[in-house]
């Protein structure tokens, strides 16, 4: 047999024994059906309970104490508040419980910020993309909310003020970036292990301990402020045992209904005794301990808000849990998958609430609840187990928008497991998506990561990063828009295009395009520009985590991150035991190839000069078309294994990673890079100008570290290629490199087989992460007239996948046209 | 490169070169397009395949109109955008390298073993982790036998696996040591009834019979590749009970029970109208039931039906067909 053939046959014969013996754990019981269902034929709504009990809560005897309170107890009573008030309400048929609002399936609202853009389309809810529908009373409620509250939102804070408008206005006019952190932070991989294991008992009494010895874990004597954060520590740790209480209260009275089957009584029961032991207690069994994560989880979106919230390493957190009662028999595999099923349902229970404005930029309703798999331990041993495979499994049972899953690949994950996770993407639903463990902890050391830390690294909500349980990253702070940068380099700071006759000065300062007499000149004004925008940016989150600090600490996060308790300080204060801030950037395959161009075209070919290329620029190639197509076509681009073009974006990358961590945040944390950009490139490419790559001013800019669309002509081991011939070391924020294969070609075992073998490949080769869209390019069509026809078809558009449906229109056309890839 | 270099070479043109190509063999394969065929089937989607020395063609809907061609050509062939006179035509490209839209492109480059090996380096480590390897395709690769045994040689050194599609029809009293360089032959059989054959697809079937029987020999004897049928499946044409029973019964004595059905497609014939050819005559497209006919049928025959890229390589023993064959 033929070496190669040889060594393929091995890799299929490696083979799971259990998951040979359990075949069907992808096929949903009628339980799982039944909730799924329901989900899935609920409307979408807007939940006000919990802006209504904030304001409750400061007309109360306990908020009009708290408004002389020190912030960090202001704020814990505050959220206590709401987490014991709200209220509780059991689904039918689930096995974990505790919803996420008051509404089947809806956004909660957030007036501090990152709900407040909704009122944009307020009149017009149910007419939107995604039509949300409200009563009228309840739109009436959430106009009062919005007028109240905006201008006490953490941006109308940090932006109303003097000095400061034109910020402010920057919100509405997003061009070179657009802060997310604005919204709220959100984004945490929280200490899961701990709170499974050891129960939000350990975290109280620690806090305990520092307010009766009046001193931190080194000895220091407590500071006001942080005798404040232990208070606050055990004031929401009470705020959610009531919670968990109430729901316990629920079950209960549910199980004692009349007509209630016996089976569903005994669930019933079993999910009052959970709820009235975790999260505050160790978790005694599998159920239990997803029922912990669970009802943290609930905690930690009604803290912050709903951005990206993940659960780590589910497979390794509760694998414990999950193989004790798998030997001792009290739990079958169907059964866990069927639990592990339920749960990764009730992720489904919330979106997030985006103007359409604003869905530009971040189009798909995903709030992208991250289960990463796989992997390895500390000292990098492949720790892949039954449980990894089973949560794909159970994915395969819903194929639902949420969660997202992540699957971390290394040199040694078992061939079963890489492709259970292929099979799992086959299924058409953008999940999951890979990492490759050798690039990732590379560049997590880079950002001062210990190797074991990295390691232990979970994806915070689409591609982002943190090593579990002790870093704070406001991991989406900003987006970034690169290729705005080189136009403004090519004219002194100034648009191409703008509705200004007099085209303000936007950028930095930089030299006239005659003065630039070589590639490095120009490679020099686009630094400065870059560097330019990215400090203006550093400049507004710093106001940001200032008014954070004081309105809107996190003491549920702050539980849940490492070192907060040891320093008594919250993660907005700088207390986790690793700190980041990160950026994300947009159109970097355009930025490189128009680099490429400009080197090639005016400095190595001299067919034109810098100033007339400016000015066909300027005029958007009018009366250029036949330059445009040779740059288009006879241009060599990134993504086609074409190594002289793809160091130009690695060029772009630099220029744009070095700006980033050249700066620190207010907490002491390192700024980082990540190279991606949710839907952000549709927003920035309407306010882009022409670029030098052939691309028309208001086109789409290239997407992550995706080639630019249609442009990758050798297919997708090329791309792969390309991509992995980057230098990622400096990206600790990940990346995102989308394919999209047409179902057709790679089905069945032959698909398999190929998309292994070639992620594999890429991973061997270095490559960081990548996710796919396997689909029918007809059925999109067909959706993209239809929304009727295939209502549960989920894609992933970014980081994220979502229902076609509810993606922006140009959006879906984006996806039916990224290169169906695979040739033959 | 030689590429550029019209007047010489036994060396083949080769039109295409495509990665990832996952129906063509095992795993993940790139495929070698050798231009030129001898036969003409009349269903064929591959019009540029037919010649072998490389030609011009021209995408109409790609033109904008810039005629650059025009000012370009060194004759003055050109008198407006995909109007070339062939009389005048030099053959010299010049116009494609000039054309900004890729309206114009060229059809085949000449390339030496090295500049194709080269080209399919990157793509090694696919095969590797997928089993996969190079399939040379066409046109008719058997036209450049010592092209491709020097290829196959090449890419044994590297450990790759190499396939190759033809359509059988080569002298059979030629030299087979080419034919022993490859790992596997994917053999395109189309109509079993000798006249038929020879309107369908301008030759007669003779060869092709003769040369299937030998190559399943040396298969099983263990002196030859592996070998695999496939055959196109054309409304009203190769899928009639006649053939396919005519195809089932020959399969069958030469002790092959295994056969790729590849479903006829009309993707319309846009190649033939950049080629300046005659549009290709109207087929019907293959429904699923007549593919499942088609199976069902040959199975009765004893024969086991494949789609292309699922077939099951494992029917084949390849431990005995390569048995004897140094890859190193
Ligand atoms: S191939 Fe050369 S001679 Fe022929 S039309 Fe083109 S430019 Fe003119
Ligand atoms: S150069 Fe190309 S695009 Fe221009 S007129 Fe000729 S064929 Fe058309």
């Amino acid at each position: 047999m033929n070496a190669s053939l040889a060594q393929a046959a091995v890799h299929q014969q490696e083979e799971n024994q259990f998951f040979k013996q359990f075949p069907s754990l992808t096929t949903p019981s009628m339980r799982i059906t039944a909730i799924r269902e329901e989900l899935l034929s609920t409307r979408y709504s807007i939940c006000l309970e919990r802006p209504t009990l904030l304001e409750k809560f400061k007309k109360s005897r306990q908020g009009r104490q708290a408004k002389s309170a020190h912030p960090l107890i202001r704020r814990a009573m505050a959220i206590a508040y709401i987490l014991s008030h709200r209220t509780p309400k059991i689904y039918d048929n689930e096995l974990i419980v505790g919803n996420m609002t008051s509404k089947r399936v809806a956004g909660n609202y957030y007036p501090e910020g990152g709900s407040i853009n909704i009122l944009e389309d307020l009149f017009r809810l149910g007419k939107r993309q995604i039509p949300i529908y409200l009563t009228p009373r309840e739109k009436f409620q959430l106009a009062g909310i919005g007028i109240k509250t905006s201008l006490t939102s953490v941006g109308g804070k940090t932006l109303l003020r003097p000095g400061r408008f034109s910020h402010f206005l920057d919100f509405f006019r997003a061009k070179r970036y657009f802060i997310t952190e604005e919204a709220g932070i959100a984004h945490q991989v929280g200490n899961y292990g701990d709170v499974v294991h050891n129960g939000l008992v350990r975290a109280d009494m620690k806090a305990k301990q520092s307010l009766d010895e009046r001193k931190i874990k080194d000895g220091t004597p407590l500071s006001p402020d942080q005798e404040s954060f232990f208070k606050s520590v055990r004031i929401v740790i009470e705020g959610i045992r009531q919670m968990a209480a109430n729901l316990a209260d629920t079950a209960e009275k549910k199980a004692g209904q009349p007509g209630i089957s016996d089976e569903r009584r005994q669930e019933l029961l079993t999910s009052a005794a959970a709820c009235r032991h975790v999260p505050y207690h160790p978790a005694r069994s599998f159920l239990e301990g997803l029922q912990s994560c669970w009802l943290v989880h609930v905690a930690m979106n009604l803290e912050d808000f709903e951005q990206g919230m993940s659960f780590g390493r589910l497979d390794q957190i509760l694998y414990f849990l999950y193989s004790r009662e798998r030997e001792s028999g009290q739990l079958s595999p169907e059964k866990g998958a069927e639990i592990m099923a339920s749960f990764q349902l009730k992720t489904c229970e919330t979106m997030p609430l985006y103007s359409e404005r604003i869905d530009q930029y971040f189009s798909g309703n995903a709030v992208a609840q991250g289960i990463t798999v796989g992997g390895t331990d500390a000292e990098g041993n492949d720790v892949t187990n039954e449980l990894s495979g089973l949560i794909l499994d159970a994915f395969a049972q819903i194929r639902t928008r949420e969660p997202a899953l992540h699957v971390r690949v290394h040199k040694n994950t078992p061939s079963w497991f890489l492709e259970k996770a292929v099979e799992t993407l086959q299924l058409g639903c953008g999940k999951p998506s890979f990492f490759g463990d050798a690039a990732v902890v590379r560049a997590l050391e880079t950002a001062g990561m210990t190797t074991e830390h990295a390691r232990d690294y979970a994806v915070i909500g689409c591609v982002e990063m943190a090593s579990q349980g002790r870093t704070y990253n406001s991991s989406d702070a900003c987006l970034f828009n690169l290729p705005i940068c080189l136009e403004l380099s090519l004219n002194e700071g100034r648009r191409f295009l703008g509705w200004n006759p007099v085209r303000r000065r936007f950028g930095a300062v930089t030299p006239p395009v005659t003065q630039m007499k070589s590639f490095d000149d120009v490679v020099s004004a686009f630094r400065a520009q870059v560097n330019d925008s990215v400090s203006e940016m550093v400049k507004v989150i710093s106001w940001l985590e200032n008014t954070y600090r004081i309105s809107r600490p996190t003491p549920i996060n702050s539980i849940v991150t490492e070192g907060c308790l040891d320093k008594g300080k919250d993660v907005t204060w700088g207390g986790g035991f690793y700190d980041l801030t990160s950026i994300q950037v947009a159109g970097l395959a355009d930025a490189g190839d128009s680099l490429y161009a400009i080197k090639k075209l005016v400095f190595e070919e001299k067919r034109m000069s810098l100033s007339a290329l400016v000015d066909i620029l300027k005029n958007n190639f009018s009366g250029q078309e036949a330059l445009r197509q040779e740059l288009v076509n006879k241009f060599p681009h990134y993504g086609n294994g074409n190594p002289e073009v793809d160091r130009m974006t690695q060029l772009a990358a630099d220029v744009y990673s070095d700006a980033i961590t050249s700066h620190k945040n207010t907490r002491g944390g390192k700024y980082v890079p990540g190279i991606y950009s949710m839907t952000c490139h549709i927003g920035f490419g309407r306010k882009t100008g022409a670029l030098p790559n052939g691309r028309l001013a208001g086109m789409r800019l290239s997407n992550g570290l995706s080639p630019i669309d249609g442009l990758d002509r050798c297919g997708p081991t090329a791309v792969l290629r390309s991509a992995a011939s980057l230098d990622s070391h400096k990206w600790t924020n990940c990346c995102a490199l989308n394919m999209k294969f047409d179902k057709k070609i790679v089905a069945g075992k032959t698909g398999r087989n190929a998309l292994t073998g070639i992620f594999r490949t890429y991973f061997d080769q270095g490559g960081m992460q990548v996710q796919a869209n396997v689909l029918d390019a007809e059925m999109l069509r067909e959706a993209r007239r239809d929304p009727s026809a295939h209502p549960s078809l989920v894609v992933r558009v970014s980081g994220y996948c979502a229902y076609f449906n509810d993606l922006q229109p140009d959006v879906q056309d984006e996806i039916i046209e990224r290169t169906a890839h695979g040739i033959g | 490169m030689e590429s550029g270099d019209m007047g010489h070479s036994k060396d083949p043109a080769v039109f295409s070169i495509q990665h990832f190509c996952l129906h063509d063999g095992p795993g993940v394969r790139s495929i070698v397009f050798f231009k030129g065929c001898p036969l003409r089937c009349s269903w064929c989607q591959n019009p540029e395949s037919w010649r072998t020395a490389p030609e011009l063609a021209f995408k109409a809907h790609l033109c904008i109109d810039c005629k650059t061609c025009v000012n370009a050509c060194p004759q003055q062939a050109i008198s407006a955008p995909g109007h070339r006179d062939l009389q005048k035509c030099g053959q010299c490209f010049t116009c494609v390298e000039n054309c900004p839209s890729g309206a114009l492109v060229c059809f085949g480059k000449y390339y030496t073993v090295e500049d194709v090996a080269e080209a399919l380096r990157p793509e090694f480590p696919y095969f590797e982790n997928t089993g996969g390897g190079v399939t040379f395709s066409g046109g008719e690769p058997t036209l450049f036998p010592s092209f491709i045994t020097g290829l196959s040689n090449r890419l044994h050194k590297e450990g790759i696996h190499t396939a190759m599609e033809t359509c059988g029809y080569f002298d059979p009293e030629t030299d087979t040591r080419f034919l022993s360089d490859m790992d596997l032959v994917l053999f395109d059989i189309k109509l079993f009834d000798e006249p038929a054959h020879l309107r369908f697809c301008g030759k007669s079937n003779t060869y092709i019979k003769k040369n299937l029987t030998r190559l399943a020999g040396m298969a099983f004897a263990g002196t030859g590749p592996d070998i695999w049928p496939r055959l196109p499946l054309i409304p009203s044409i190769t899928d009639t009970t006649e053939n396919l029973t005519g195809w089932a019964q020959f399969l069958d004595s030469i002790g092959i029970h295994y056969l790729t059905l590849v479903p006829y497609h009309n993707l319309g014939g846009s190649k033939r109208q950049w080629l300046n050819l005659p549009p290709a005559p109207e087929f019907s497209a293959l429904t699923d039931e007549r593919l499942g006919d088609a199976a069902k049928l040959l199975e009765q025959h004893g024969i086991s039906c494949f789609a292309p890229g699922e077939e099951d390589w494992v029917q084949i023993d390849f431990k005995t067909a390569s048995g004897n064959r140094k890859v190193t």
